[in-house]
């Protein structure tokens, strides 16, 4: 090959010129530490500590079970049964009050394999935090619609995508998808060229195009 | 079938789209009627889906980005400047002064445009037909600026990972600066046409409202958050690519509904040439591309970063293996989540109205649907 | 008063009609006669795709390094080679660009490291038939050819 591959977080070394600044001095301990050169490929994330992770402890206890902050972005992993009291807490208590985004990643190597992310924000104090929840593939997630009514459609989108069903969700549909669409595109056995072929002979009256 | 049941009937169903032209796309709203008044409406959505986040994982990571400008293709260069902070942030690096400024430059002509079609239709879906000429009238300039800079219109593909491809063109300085001397006019203009006008005053104020708590409980974001009273714009909270440098104000308005939308981008826009003005007097001389190899790797992580396009915070959510590829992509998308509200904003209006809340919400279906 | 008499005699809306009058002037007519009048394209178009041709003996500029094939996120370009046993360098047999499906983002002329392929202001690329939309060598090498327009 030609062009050889440069790991971009090795690019900066002892001489780098000094616009690549680094934001927060959390991120560059995060970065800093390089990972070697070959696996594990795991985030260099560090452990987070803060006035929120405080009363989050009192609160919650074990049922959270990582506080970490990764190029200064600051994330917490609890249990899926804690889910709801955890959002309704950070809302009532801690004012973030404004759902960004619920999305998921499938992991279909880990016991649980798709992680919930839950972004949230607070006017009050500027702030982004992520949630992260696990479950295995066919367990329901708890819903967050009563809590943020903005979750809906989001909910539904990780439905569509992933086959994430939630709890107490009033209308857990497909949303972008065909209804009668089979399968679940953003999982990662799911190739870029599959389709369901059945679906699209019925309703478009073509041959699948691959 | 049972006996008539003629005279029971109250409710109507009616669909709307996705075939209709003040759906701006290929939005299928289904409305419950009683009357002339909405009850209930459902969106159906994703006839414009083309799996964009399953493209991301399949493509390398600067493969990817030209495909992000056909999310919202209206502001194609917000959304690759998206794109490219949120790489720039895995990669713990940052684009040189000069290329950050220039983008911040093109962020805002494309501010401009996006607003610039939203109210040509949205004053074409209330009846004013003239506006619309106008507006893309003086678009077109804008986007003269653009293909003469990185050689396209609309699907810019203007910044890359780490930077900028294209070095300013000559007399780049001088028609950006034409172009702000000759908008702020046509703005009043805009204003003279419809701000005092009778019919599009009756046809606004007082509909669709949205209230700011209403709103943060949407996660509804952009010009509608602000018209409902909020001032919260994500270039103030949490600057990024310099705005911090340059003095403009957030637009504001108290009632939430549908005529504020208005003065709020209409002041925007103005905002929005203030920035340029005072970003095309100081553009720093010096490289345009920070130290990215020729393979973007970023290690092993995750981030979300998240920028104030047109219609509202526009984030993305980047997950790394230490691959050449993305992991996962993932688009939050203004347009998606501030369509949720249509509900909320319709119920209880007349169907006449739900047009023009479609209008103000400044939906583009690529995005919604991706 | 000043607001009812404003509202009576249709202040506003005579307002509105000033500006269209005032637009009416014909020096603010803007629309380009396309096809009659040629459109001015910006110097960096990024249009049809051509491979360029060194000027001096007619031979190709490309080297066949694969690397726009490589680039393309589409995978939309098909480079093929072979090795030529008098020079013994590799040189260009064929090479085919599929435009129905280019985006033109210009990572491929990016990625050229002889300025071979180059995307050129040419914006004529309709055809016929879907098999007019991909293009061989010589197509890439010549340039679109529309049909010229009587005007």
């Amino acid at each position: 090959m030609a062009d050889e591959e440069i790991p971009a977080s090795a690019a900066p070394p002892a001489g780098a010129p000094p616009k690549v600044a680094a934001p927060k001095p959390a991120a560059a301990a995060a970065a800093g530490a390089h990972a070697p050169p070959k696996p594990p490929p795991a985030m260099a994330a560090t452990p987070w500590d803060g006035p929120l992770t405080g009363s989050l402890k009192q609160a919650f206890g074990d049922q959270i079970s990582q506080y970490s902050t990764y190029l200064g972005q600051n994330f917490v992993v609890a249990n899926a049964e804690a889910l709801d009291s955890i959002l309704d807490f950070l809302k009532l208590e801690a004012d973030f009050d404004y759902l960004v985004d619920i999305t998921a990643v499938d992991y279909p190597k880990a016991e649980k394999r798709f992680e919930l992310v839950y972004i949230l924000y607070s006017f009050a104090s500027n702030e982004r935090l992520r949630i992260k929840i696990h479950v295995a593939d066919g367990v329901k997630a708890p819903s967050a619609v009563h809590v943020h009514v903005g979750a809906n459609w989001l909910e539904r989108e990780v439905f569509d995508m992933f086959g994430v069903e939630f709890e107490g969700h009033p209308n857990m549909r497909r949303i972008l998808l065909p209804e009668e669409w089979t399968g679940f595109p953003l999982r990662k056995e799911y190739s870029i060229l599959k389709q369901d072929d059945r679906w699209v002979k019925e309703n478009l009256g073509i041959e699948s195009g691959h | 079938m049972p006996e008539s049941t003629f005279l029971d009937v109250n409710e109507l169903v009616l669909n709307m789209g996705p075939q209709h032209p003040s759906t701006h796309g290929v939005l299928r709203v289904i409305l419950k009627l009683d009357g002339e008044t909405v009850t209930g409406t459902e969106c159906v959505i994703g006839y414009l889906h083309r799996g964009v986040e399953k493209i991301a994982e399949n493509r390398t990571y600067i493969q990817f980005a030209p495909y992000v400008d056909r999310m919202d293709y209206v502001a194609a260069v917000s959304n690759g400047l998206g794109y490219c902070l949120a790489i720039e942030k895995l990669l713990n690096i940052e684009a040189p002064p000069r290329a950050q400024a220039v983008r911040v430059i093109l962020t805002e002509l494309n501010r401009i445009t996006s607003h610039l079609l939203w109210l040509g239709t949205h004053a074409l879906d209330i009846g004013a037909i003239t506006p619309v000429f106008y507006c893309f009238r003086d678009r077109e300039e804008a986007l003269k600026i653009f293909e003469n800079y990185c050689g396209a219109r609309l699907t810019t593909h203007a910044f890359r990972i780490g930077g900028l491809q294209y070095e300013v063109y000559d007399g780049f300085e001088q028609e950006v600066r034409a172009f702000c001397d000759m908008f702020i006019p046509k703005v009043d203009e805009y204003e003279e046409l419809l701000t005092n006008n009778r019919i599009w005053v009756n046809r606004l104020k007082g509909v669709g409202v949205l209230t700011g708590d209403e709103c943060k409980e949407y996660g509804v974001t952009g010009p509608v958050l602000r018209a409902a009273g909020v001032k919260w714009d994500l270039r103030k909270a949490q600057p990024y690519s310099g705005y911090e440098q340059y003095d403009f104000d957030i637009p504001t308005a108290q009632n939430g509904d549908t005529y504020d939308r208005y003065t709020v981008r209409m002041e925007e826009m103005r905002q929005s040439v203030r920035i340029m003005r005072q970003a095309i007097e100081k553009i720093p001389a010096g490289p345009i591309m920070a130290k990215v190899g020729k393979v973007v790797k970023p290690p092993a992580g995750e981030a979300y970063v998240s920028i104030e396009a047109p219609k509202g915070e526009l984030g993305y959510y980047v997950v790394s293996d230490n691959s050449t590829q993305p992991y996962r992509v993932r688009v939050r998308p203004p347009s998606f989540v501030n369509l949720q509200a249509l509900d909320r904003m319709v119920r209880g209006g007349l169907i006449a109205d739900v047009v023009a809340i479609i209008g103000t919400l400044d939906i583009v279906l690529g995005e919604v649907d991706r | 008063m000043v607001r009812l008499l404003k509202t009576i005699f249709l202040w506003d809306l005579l307002q509105g009609l000033w500006v269209t009058f005032r637009n009416q002037n014909p020096k603010y007519i803007c629309t380009e006669q396309y096809p009659s009048e040629r459109p001015k394209i910006a110097e960096r178009y990024r249009g049809a795709p051509r491979l360029n041709i060194n000027p001096d003996n007619g031979e190709t500029l490309c080297i066949a390094c694969n690397l726009c094939a490589l680039a393309c996120p589409e995978n939309l370009i098909v480079v093929g080679s072979a090795r030529n046993e008098e020079t013994r360098r590799k040189e260009l047999s064929y090479f085919t660009y599929d435009t129905s499906r280019c985006m033109f983002c210009g990572l491929c002329e990016d990625a050229c490291p002889v300025d071979a392929l180059e995307l050129t202001q040419d914006f004529e690329l309709a055809s016929y038939t879907r098999d007019g939309a991909i293009w061989d060598r010589q197509m890439l090498e010549e340039g679109p050819k529309p049909s010229k327009y009587l005007s």
